[in-house]
Formats: C-alpha cells, sequence, structure tokens
C-alpha cells in the first residue's frame, strides 16, 4: 500500500514539474510579445533583455495611424468564422457517416490533404480563382480556409462519434429516425463538447493560417495575420509595431479559448457520453 | 399487432452461416421465448426482425407484408436492447416521447401516454431524470416504457434482465409476463436463462447453431424434449445422461448393472432399440428414492446441496456425475448410501449418436 502511494506521490511530483516546463515553454514568448509591444523598437532587440521599462504606447498608436487595423480585423473573423461554420457543416456530417459505416478512407484523404504543404495548392488555386475572377474575394479565403477547417473538424468529432455506443443509434433507427434525423437529434447533441474544441482549433487554425490570405486577398480583404507581414520591411523591420500587431491578433483566441475552457478540457478528455 | 413468418430464412456473415435456413411461424399475440447457448444467433435473428440487419436469403413477413427490404425506421417495432440504449441527453419522459414525436403525434396525446406508461412501470417519479441518475433496474423499466408506449405491432427483447441481479430479475420477469398478458401484443423474448423462458412463455424456440431444435409450449419442451440438446438445456439441474445398451427387458449400464425398466418410459422398448447405442436421461426431479426396493439402483452421495426446499445430492452414476433432487427431510450426507429409482413414465430415451430422443 505504502509503496503504491510513494509512487503516486513521485508521479504527482514529475506531472507538476513537467507542467510548470510546460507552461514556461509556452508563456515565455507570450510574455515576451506582449512586454514589447509596450516597448520602443530598439528596447525590443536589446541584449540582455529588459523587463522593468517605462511602458508605451506608442506601438499602438502607430498601428492605428498607419494601418486600417479594424478593417483587417474584420476580414479576418469574417473570413474565420466562415470557414469554421463551413468546416463545421461540412466536416460534422462527414465524421458522423465515417463513424457510422466505418469507412474512414474519406477521412484519411482529408487528413492527407491537411498535412501536405500549402504552397501545394497554392499555385492551381491561384490559377483557378483567378478564372473565376475570385482574386481578392472573401470566398477564395473561405472556401480554402475550409480545407484548414474541414479535416480538423472531422478527426476531432470522429472518436466523439465513435463514443457513441451503436445501440443508441439503433434505438433510434428503430423509433422511427431516419438516418438524418439520427444526426440531428441524436448524435449532435451528444458531442457537443466535440463539437465547441473542434469549433475552437479550427477558428484558430484559420485564424493564424497566413500564406492563402497572403495570396489570394487584396488590400481590401487582407487578413489581420497577412496584413502583420506589412512590419516586416526589407532591411529593419518594426518589431515594436510587429509585437503590437501580434498582441491584437493574438487575443480573440486567447479569449475565446479562456471562455470555453471548461469545455475544451471535457472534450478533450472524451469524457463525453458514458451513462 | 402482427403475426411474424419466417420461410427459408438464411443469414451469412462473409462465408460463415451463423443461420442457414430458419423457418418459424409466430401467431399474433402469443410470447415466443428464444433460447439457446451463446453465440447460435438469437441477437442476430431478433435484429433480422428489428431491421437492423440485413437478410441473405429467404422471406420475412411481419402481419401481411413481405419487410426483407424495409428499414428498421418503417417497420413499427419496438425493441428493448441489452444495454437498454437510452439517450444519455434525454430525460426518461423525452426519451419515452421520443418515437412518438418522431411519428409526428400531438402533444397532448404524447403527454398522456408516457403518464400511462410511467404509472404502469412505476417510474413517474423519475420521468424528469437523465437516464445516467438512474440505477440498472430503473434504466430497464425506461427501456421497456420506451417501447410500450408506442403501441407497436411487435415486441423484441434481446435479454433485458441480464443486468439485473437475481431478485429484480424475477420481479420485473413477472412483470413483463403481466405485461404481455395485458397489451397482448406479439412479443418476441431473448435469453440464454431457461427459467425465464420457462416462467414466461407461451412458446419457446430452442436454437443452437443457428438452428431450431424444437418449438413448443414450456410443458411440450420440458416433458417431450425433441433431442438431448434440448433435454440438457432446459431444466436446472440439467438432465442426467447415462450411455446405456438394450439387455432383455432392461438397460445395461457401462458398470454391467441392469437397470429395470418396467414402467419408467412413457412406451415399451422396441426391437429397433436393442442394436443401438443409448443414451438414458433422467431429470435430477425425476428420481424416486426408493429403500428396500430390489429395482432401485445404490449410489454413493460425494456432495450435498441443500436448496431449502429440496435438496440435491451428487453421486456417480455408471461413472457419469449424476444429482438427484431430494427431499430435504431426508437429511443426506455424503457417505450416505442411496437407493434411487427413476420415477414412471418419466425417463427418455435418445440415440447416443444422434442425439434424437426415441419416443
Ligand atoms: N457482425 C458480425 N460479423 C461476423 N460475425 C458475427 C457478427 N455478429 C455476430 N456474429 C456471429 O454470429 C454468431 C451469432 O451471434 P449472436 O449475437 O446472434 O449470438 P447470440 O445467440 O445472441 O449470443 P449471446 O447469447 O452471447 O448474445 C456468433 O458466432 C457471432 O460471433
Ligand atoms: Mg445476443
Amino acid at each position: 500500500m505504502t509503496e503504491v502511494s510513494e509512487t503516486d506521490r513521485w508521479m504527482g511530483r514529475l506531472n507538476t514539474v513537467l507542467l510548470i516546463l510546460a507552461g514556461v515553454i509556452v508563456i515565455t514568448p507570450t510574455v515576451w510579445m506582449i512586454l514589447s509591444s509596450f516597448k520602443f523598437s530598439h528596447e525590443v532587440t536589446a541584449y540582455p533583455p529588459k523587463l522593468f521599462f517605462t511602458p508605451t504606447l506608442a506601438n499602438y498608436a502607430t498601428l492605428s495611424e498607419t494601418t486600417p487595423f479594424l478593417h483587417y480585423g474584420f476580414n479576418s473573423i469574417v473570413v474565420t468564422a466562415s470557414s469554421t461554420a463551413l468546416g463545421m457543416l461540412l466536416g460534422a456530417p462527414a465524421a458522423f457517416v465515417a463513424s457510422w459505416t466505418r469507412i474512414t478512407w474519406p477521412a484519411i484523404v482529408t487528413l492527407v490533404a491537411r498535412m501536405a504543404p500549402g504552397t501545394l495548392f497554392l499555385l492551381p488555386w491561384y490559377v483557378m480563382f483567378r478564372h473565376a475572377g475570385m482574386i481578392g474575394s472573401y470566398w477564395s479565403l473561405i472556401l480554402t480556409h475550409a480545407v484548414i477547417t474541414m479535416p480538423i473538424v472531422i478527426w476531432v468529432l470522429l472518436p466523439f462519434f465513435d463514443n457513441i455506443p451503436r445501440s443508441v443509434f439503433e434505438a433510434a433507427q428503430v423509433d422511427g429516425c431516419s438516418p438524418f434525423r439520427i444526426f440531428r437529434r441524436i448524435a449532435l447533441p451528444l458531442v457537443s463538447s466535440g463539437l465547441a474544441v473542434s469549433a475552437i482549433l479550427a477558428f484558430v487554425f484559420s485564424w493564424n493560417y497566413f500564406l492563402f490570405a497572403l495570396v489570394l486577398s487584396n488590400s481590401d480583404t487582407k487578413t489581420l495575420i497577412a496584413a502583420s507581414f506589412n512590419f516586416i520591411g526589407e532591411g529593419s523591420t518594426n518589431w515594436g509595431g510587429l509585437m503590437a500587431a501580434a498582441t491584437l491578433i493574438a487575443l480573440p483566441p486567447l479569449i475565446l479559448a479562456t471562455i470555453v475552457q471548461r469545455w475544451l478540457i471535457s472534450g478533450l478528455t472524451l469524457g463525453a457520453v458514458k451513462g | 399487432m402482427a403475426s411474424i413468418s419466417m420461410r427459408n430464412l438464411v443469414k451469412h456473415y462473409g462465408d460463415f452461416a451463423v443461420i442457414p435456413g430458419l423457418n418459424l411461424e409466430i401467431p399474433d399475440h402469443e410470447f415466443v421465448v428464444l433460447v439457446g447457448p451463446s453465440g447460435c444467433g438469437k441477437s442476430t435473428l431478433l435484429r433480422i426482425l428489428a431491421g437492423l440487419e440485413t437478410v441473405t436469403e429467404g422471406d420475412l413477413f411481419i402481419g401481411e407484408d413481405r419487410v426483407n427490404g424495409v428499414p428498421a425506421s418503417k417497420r413499427d417495432i419496438a425493441m428493448v436492447f441489452q444495454d437498454y440504449a437510452l439517450y444519455p441527453h434525454m430525460t426518461v419522459r423525452q426519451n419515452m416521447a421520443f418515437a412518438l414525436e418522431m411519428r409526428g403525434m400531438g402533444k397532448d396525446e404524447i403527454e398522456q401516454r408516457v403518464n400511462r406508461a410511467a404509472e404502469l412501470l412505476d417510474i413517474r417519479q423519475y420521468l424528469d431524470r437523465r437516464p445516467k441518475a438512474l440505477s440498472g433496474g430503473q434504466r430497464q423499466r425506461v427501456a421497456m416504457g420506451r417501447a410500450i408506449v408506442r403501441d407497436p405491432k411487435v415486441f423484441l427483447f434481446d435479454e433485458p434482465l441480464s443486468n439485473l441481479d437475481a431478485k429484480l430479475r424475477a420481479q420485473v420477469r413477472a412483470e413483463i409476463k403481466a405485461l404481455s398478458q395485458q397489451l397482448r401484443t406479439t412479443m418476441v423474448f431473448v435469453t440464454h436463462d431457461q427459467i425465464e423462458a420457462m416462467t414466461m412463455a407461451d412458446r419457446i424456440v430452442v436454437m443452437k447453431s443457428g438452428v431450431i431444435q424444437q418449438v413448443g409450449t414450456p410443458e411440450e419442451v420440458y416433458e417431450q424434449p425433441a433431442n438431448r440438446f434440448v433435454a440438457g438445456f432446459i431444466g436446472s439441474p440439467a438432465m442426467n445422461f447415462i450411455p446405456v445398451t438394450v439387455d432383455g427387458a432392461g438397460l445395461r449400464m457401462e458398470d454391467d448393472r441392469i437397470l429395470n425398466t418396467a414402467g419408467i418410459f412413457s412406451r415399451e422398448l422396441q426391437d429397433a432399440d436393442k442394436t443401438r447405442k443409448l443414451e438414458l436421461g433422467i431429470r435430477p426431479e425425476h428420481f424416486t428414492v426408493a429403500a428396500g426396493d430390489p429395482d432401485a439402483i445404490k449410489v454413493d452421495i460425494h456432495l450435498v446441496e441443500p436448496l431449502g426446499s429440496d435438496t440435491l445430492v451428487h453421486f456417480k452414476l455408471a461413472g457419469i456425475e449424476a444429482i438427484a433432487r431430494v427431499s430435504p427431510d431426508l437429511r443426506p450426507k455424503p457417505g450416505d448410501r442411496m437407493a434411487l429409482k427413476p420415477a414412471s413414465g418419466k425417463a427418455h430415451l435418445f440415440d447416443a449418436e444422434t442425439g434424437e430422443a426415441i419416443h
């Protein structure tokens, strides 16, 4: 008995150490980014980095003066929200059908497409959208970002659907449900935490994806993350401005994750539908 | 309410013939129990009836209609699953109302039916709970409730009692039987528990490896088992089987003792019996204690199991482990010698090779 609890205690300590380590790795750059956004550019690159300094809002002021930041933010929200919605709309039924039929190869195809470097699609897409006259339109970005979001939705939801006892679906069939109704009334409500997790992950990945936006948008539809590249100049980079932009860009996903963190945790641990 | 008819029904999983060819007629209003050992295809047959499994060959009729290609959702059948399969995200009330809602029934009518079923099953006080907050027995009732609100053509039950403890099982068993007499809907009940089969069924269907061994009332399968398998499967403890050959007017056991068969069978031994290897079948409850009777067989008891109402005594008979059910007043002890005799008219004979009963 004592031996077991001894082991448990050590595992507990190890866990704490690992969590702290992970925390430090994740948080340090974030803190650095936020602090830097309140420094003047020359201080950002100073070595050793200064922890104590007089904060300035100059970078944020420059940002709002020199760039239509709100406009880009609006673009980002339109593209990200739409592509997340589109990914959910396509991905959730796809995941349900893949789980139901146990035919997963189409899901694997989407995963492969997701893992392939984006540059692979970029040229053909550019040509296609050009011919369609869609370069610079929201739709070109929404559609291409759905390629990011849909596989995430499918692969997050698959195990959630797999986790529902098959007899529950069969009971619904016997109760007179068509497959679509089973999806709507039984399957979807039972994977609600999975829906939350997949929506957030899809949102974050789409929000942060810059390559497609860089090429397929114009100055009117540019997203935040693509716009932030303006700060990386040919010769010199406006570090302060870049950090201020990065801080603002990182804010929405952070806020989102904080709001839904309880769902996120219960969803990620798959405590979903036992009982 | 409807009759069910299975004609030359075949079910394959790949190359494996779970049901190699089955014919069964279930008349309207009948309570049929399918029994058989694990893996014999009971659930498969039930799922075929429900439309959850396709038929490889043959015809399935429910009422007048051939339903081979009809999906489960259109068969108007209610099923109680072994794991209950309640909808975890719905309350008990919603679980029970769901099927009615799917059929587009009006709110008042749904409310009325759910309440009536809840009353009948004594689950009114749980109507607003989720299944997670119910005990096994309560969930089982909700599963039943979900079926009976519907007033379907046929009820199917797949071992719904297997998760309950012994006491609750006996109680729910009686409830289901009472319910069946009240509703008068055709019911097919699957179990591997022969006591459930005996107590509830109008007719029992005994299956083995996807093949029907016998169809009959509980009395018929108990008193006139069609073969050694049915004889061994129905009844508890199981029937004793003793290898014998015909010797004059009696039966010679393998230890060369001769058993006087006068009166123990419901018929006389035939000439044809004399040339084949036989097995004598005697149920534990069909031994009589006959001290002083010259025809009785003397056995040495090596194990005693008092059940309260009866006592089971274990002994070796011609090298075979055998059991007799005797009166507890005899107070038998291990090491005792007991004189036993098959009760008159209650013994069975089986062909040792084919297992067929010889009547
Ligand atoms: N999907 C399947 N694919 C292949 N074989 C299957 C499948 N489902 C069932 N079987 C096989 O069919 C046979 C009958 O199964 P079934 O579930 O009908 O048995 P059962 O009589 O209900 O047994 P139990 O009392 O254990 O529930 C078993 O041998 C099983 O292994
Ligand atoms: Mg079964």
